[in-house]
């Protein structure tokens, strides 16, 4: 000591654990990749690329930023490698590459690195890109395939009367996003928990509030297979171990977890049963995240001294209960609502289709007013369901035959048909409408149904200008002038500026022209 | 019967590398420095000037009020002055100086032996006050003043804590291991003073040697029992120590008393038994000198007001090829950094330990953003949650950390420290909440970086 050197001095403690929030959360990377692993080997090699770009991106993102804004380099911590991992598990396997390169600058840039990086963020950064996804990207966040060929997700199968085999959904060997190996999310989550890195809080509150909000108004009730199908799909137990347990966006208290678990289990199920949305967890662990904060706001858990004094005062009356009663609060107004909302709904459901029923009518009148009651005799109903609602023809674009009805004066005899159509080629989706046809084939009418085209432009279809251009006139097919100044009968002129909603609306006409002088008519 | 308390950690212990250093004696060579202030309360007074020749044992500071206590001479020598000196709490406090002549010539009373049945409680009390025994593990309350409880009759456990959690130490096991049967004399002498209460002797489980020595010591003692708790920092702060054996736990403005409870440490269970049997005020105790930088990790006994630069000589200095990055009073949890060696041991030190690396350091290079895992709150002995605490002392609102979180029942023991992966100084935190709520109830500024330096 007597040379001179300096010691160290400072406050104790003077040793620290091995423990790093990059151990933590390397942690997390390796109870992911049972799931990671199940998804690439059922969905192969894109399911592997999604995943690569996802990581890739969500890791540049963030180095990028904190050069730019001359932030300390973050990267090390591996926290953008756990969003990038977390991000490509709610991704379809068969996504373009621009899905999830997207959804990882939204989640580490907008909602992680924007409100100060790790540990600031107040949403999963994964599940607020998938949800910015899926509302961005509705068509491609919703496409399923495996092996090249698309199809339903189990719980759109199961939601439209179809069954789907409970084993192949816990292995992950349906049409989902590359993490829905229910297996591989099992092994990993445990694993998590026995290292310490989640609580059992978190999952165990989600998945029972889920499951009892499911039994209670899924319409199922209480069977098993019904409800284990419910909890394999849709990400519920992805939710459950890896989204909602997200230490950043979650209580940090052992009670505060308890209430917010509940909430999202409860909330999943809402939006699920009731909720029209292709997703629900999603929503719901999001949502929950903005309670954070708020739960956090509770009373902070009392130190062992003041427990013990309390009990102790209490003792001989009665046992304080040791469910947290904030939480049953919070469970008893959610149970609350889901009942109003499904009495609600089940009130006004058969209003709801009287409504539809009405307009329905109105329009037939509109486009073939001399009639007077409307009616499908067998063979009209026949002709319609034997197209099993698919593309009718071959030549008016996605158009579909809805219904067909025959009109009959006071007298009661026949004036026309009315025949419903969609087309699929609208500017912003469906444009549905009734076309009046007389006996003779001349069109007397249209109506719209539907119509959700650009206002202003699209919509103009509705203005008489153009829809009555149909009317009085017999021709075996109408022709879309884009130029304008229509000479000939069966020319019809382009709305300005919405010529792909002009020819929608043409080519629906025009098929349900088809439709009745080649099956109407005969 | 193992048990052990909530929350909690597992430091590596490192006690491997002096727990079978059987202890050596070691004769203080230079002069000896006494701090007036070494225990919790009022600094002694002294009743020594310059020129004074002093004995071993003879008294050189009184207790000044009740909550004090006095201090001994352990050498002979004449007092070289009294004045401001570093101490190993990091800043200069009043101290006597005596120049050790090296005869260590006793004074007449010390180590006449006197038989307990001759003594009425009063004068077992009296005499360890005048041995000036506190606290030796580390906390440095007056030992008189907590053996006169409001209630003598209400105390139902005398606990002998030996669980010695902290990291390196071994000087209790030490003690236990070489002394058992006076340990027990000592913890007989205090039950007599309360005559409702068993006999507890709490030791962790990695210290079988000393379970086994002390089982056999307290063999065939009536109402004298021990506890073996499964090894966990920090098991033998006082209020887990009450914890394990009563499952009562207490507040920090509570005593032990209030929960029928007398703790003390075994070195001072000891230092009760030489003070009331032999007549020895506290002049020496023994110190673990530990720790990777140095050569021969040892259990010395040394005399009080020893040098701590000698006891590093005494321990085979630092080793050859190694750099001495940082120096504790006490363990690396709870222990004091201090800046220089050269400061006096003290009635509370229980080791020196000597490390090569200074893992804070690194913590504070590696320290992210609090990523709320909640494992702080996990391992909290007390119960709290320090991820809110911390944010409230980060914005100054000490209002909620006292009141909302609880923040002044924090022991300081810096688990959540220890476990936080991010590397946040929470109990550092803590540490300067606690001074400026203290400063402002006592309407004083906080005197500048002590606590934080």
């Amino acid at each position: 000591m007597t040379e001179e050197k300096v010691l160290h001095v400072s406050s104790g403690p003077h040793v620290r654990s091995r423990l790093k929030t990059g151990s933590v959360m390397l942690g997390v990377i390796i109870s992911l990749m049972p799931a990671t692993i199940a998804g690439i080997w059922n969905f192969g090699p894109s399911a592997l690329y999604t995943v690569l770009a996802s990581v890739a991106v969500a890791v540049l993102t963030e180095y990028l930023f904190d050069r730019i804004a001359h932030k300390e380099n973050t990267v090390k911590d591996g926290s953008a490698v756990v969003t990038g991992i977390l991000l490509a598990l709610v991704l379809p396997s068969g996504t373009p590459l621009y899905i999830p390169v997207i959804g990882a600058v939204f989640a580490i840039l907008v909602v992680k690195c924007f409100f100060g990086g790790l540990g600031k963020n107040f949403m999963n950064p994964a599940l607020a890109a998938r949800c910015f996804l899926l509302i961005s990207f509705g068509t491609q966040m919703t496409r399923y395939e495996v092996d090249g060929v698309s199809g339903a997700t189990p719980l759109a199968t199961l939601a439209a009367g179809g069954n789907e085999s409970l084993l192949n959904m816990f292995l992950g060997r349906t049409n989902g996003v590359i993490g829905c190996s229910i297996l591989g999310l099992l092994i990993g989550g445990i694993f998590l928990w026995a290292m310490g890195g989640i609580t059992w809080q978190i999952p165990v509150s989600v998945l029972a509030s889920f499951t009892l909000f499911i039994a209670l108004f899924g319409g199922y009730g209480f069977s098993p297979v019904r409800l284990l199908q419910q909890i394999c799909g849709g990400g519920i137990v992805m939710a459950a171990f890896f989204m909602a347990t997200d230490p950043v966006t979650s209580p940090v208290t052992g009670r505060g977890q308890l209430i917010y678990g509940c909430l999202v289990g409860i909330l999943s199920g809402l939006f699920r049963v009731y909720g029209s949305s292709a997703d629900s967890v999603s929503y719901a662990v999001i949502i929950s995240n903005l309670f954070t904060p708020l739960i956090d706001l509770m009373p902070a858990p009392k130190p062992y001294a003041y427990r013990k004094r309390q009990a102790a005062k209490e003792a001989g009356q009665k046992k304080p209960s040791r469910f947290p009663k904030p939480a049953l609060i919070l469970c008893a107004i959610t149970l609350i609502a889901g009942l109003l909302l499904s009495t609600v709904y089940g009130m006004t459901k058969a209003q709801i289709a009287l409504k539809q029923e009405e307009e329905k009518t109105a329009s037939y009148r509109e486009v073939l007013p001399d009639a007077e009651k409307f009616s499908a005799g067998s063979d009209l109903k026949s002709a319609v369901s034997a197209l099993d609602g698919k593309t009718y023809g071959t030549s008016f674009g996605k158009v579909t035959i809805d219904g067909a009805v025959e009109g009959k004066d006071s007298s009661g005899s026949a004036v026309g048909y009315v025949i419903a159509v969609t087309s699929g080629d609208g500017f912003n989706g469906d444009i549905s409408l009734s076309v009046g046809i007389l006996k003779d084939g001349t069109v007397n009418g249209i109506s719209f149904t539907t119509l959700n085209e650009t206002a202003g432009m699209g919509m103009k279809a509705e203005e008489p200008t153009f829809k009555d251009q149909f009317a009085g006139k017999n021709v075996d097919a109408f022709v879309l002038n884009k130029q304008g100044g229509s000479t000939e009968d069966n020319q019809i002129d382009s709305i300005s500026g919405a010529s792909i909603t002009s020819g929608a609306v043409v080519n629906a006409v025009n098929a349900a022209v088809d439709f009745y002088r080649n099956q109407i008519a005969k | 019967m193992s048990r052990t308390i909530k929350g909690g950690i597992h430091p590596p212990e490192h006690k491997e590398l002096s727990e079978n250093a059987s202890p050596r004696v070691y004769e203080a060579e230079g002069e000896l420095i006494y701090p007036l202030s070494q225990h919790i309360g009022r600094p002694a007074k002294p009743v020594v000037k310059k020129g004074d020749h002093v004995l071993v044992g003879q008294k050189i500071a009184d207790a000044d009020g009740f909550v004090s206590a006095c201090i001994c001479s352990s050498c002979s020598g004449i007092v070289k002055a009294v004045e401001k000196r570093r101490t190993n709490a990091g800043t200069y406090g009043e101290c006597i100086v005596i120049d050790n002549d090296g005869q260590f010539t006793e004074a007449p009373d010390y180590g006449r032996e006197v038989s307990c049945d001759d003594l009425t409680n009063e004068e077992i009390i009296g005499k360890i006050r005048d041995a000036g025994i506190i606290g030796m593990g580390g906390a440095g309350f007056p030992t008189a003043v907590k053996l006169m409880p409001k209630d003598p009759g209400a105390i139902r456990h005398v606990i002998v804590n030996g669980a010695e959690c902290e990291p390196y130490i071994t000087c209790d096991d030490q003690l236990m291991r070489t002394r058992a049967a006076d340990i027990v004399e000592g913890l007989q002498i205090v039950m007599r003073l309360f005559p409702h209460a068993e006999g507890v002797i709490l030791i962790e489980d990695n210290k079988p040697e000393a379970i086994a020595a002390m089982t056999a010591a307290a063999a065939g003692q009536e109402h004298v029992r021990v506890v073996v708790a499964r090894t966990k920092y920090p098991q033998g702060g006082e209020k887990s120590v009450i914890s394990l054996v009563t499952g009562i736990y207490t507040k920090v403005s509570e005593l032990p008393a209030e929960a029928g409870c007398i703790v003390d440490n075994v070195a001072t269970i000891l230092a009760i038994r030489n003070a009331v049997r032999f007549s020895k005020p506290l002049v020496r105790r023994m110190v673990t000198v530990t720790g990777d930088a140095v050569k021969t990790p040892s259990n010395l006994i040394v005399r009080i007001g020893t040098n701590a630069e000698e006891l590093v000589a005494a321990a085979g200095g630092i080793r050859e090829g190694v750099t001495l990055e940082k120096a504790l009073f006490g363990g690396p949890m709870m222990g004091v950094a201090v800046a220089d060696l050269s400061v006096p041991i003290q009635k509370g030190s229980n080791a020196l330990t000597l490390l090569a690396h200074d893992e804070a350091m690194d913590a504070q290079r590696e320290m992210t953003a609090c990523i709320r895992c909640g494992r702080c709150a996990r391992v909290c002995p007390m119960g709290l949650v320090p991820e809110m605490m911390a944010e409230a002392v980060e914005r100054k609102d000490y209002e909620s950390y006292e009141k909302k979180f609880y923040g002044l029942e924090c022991i300081q023991c810096g688990s959540c420290t220890f476990i936080c992966p991010a590397k946040r100084p929470l109990t550092q935190l803590f540490k300067i909440a606690k001074a400026e709520i203290m400063a402002k109830a006592a309407k004083k500024p906080v005197p500048s970086g002590k606590e934080d330096k």
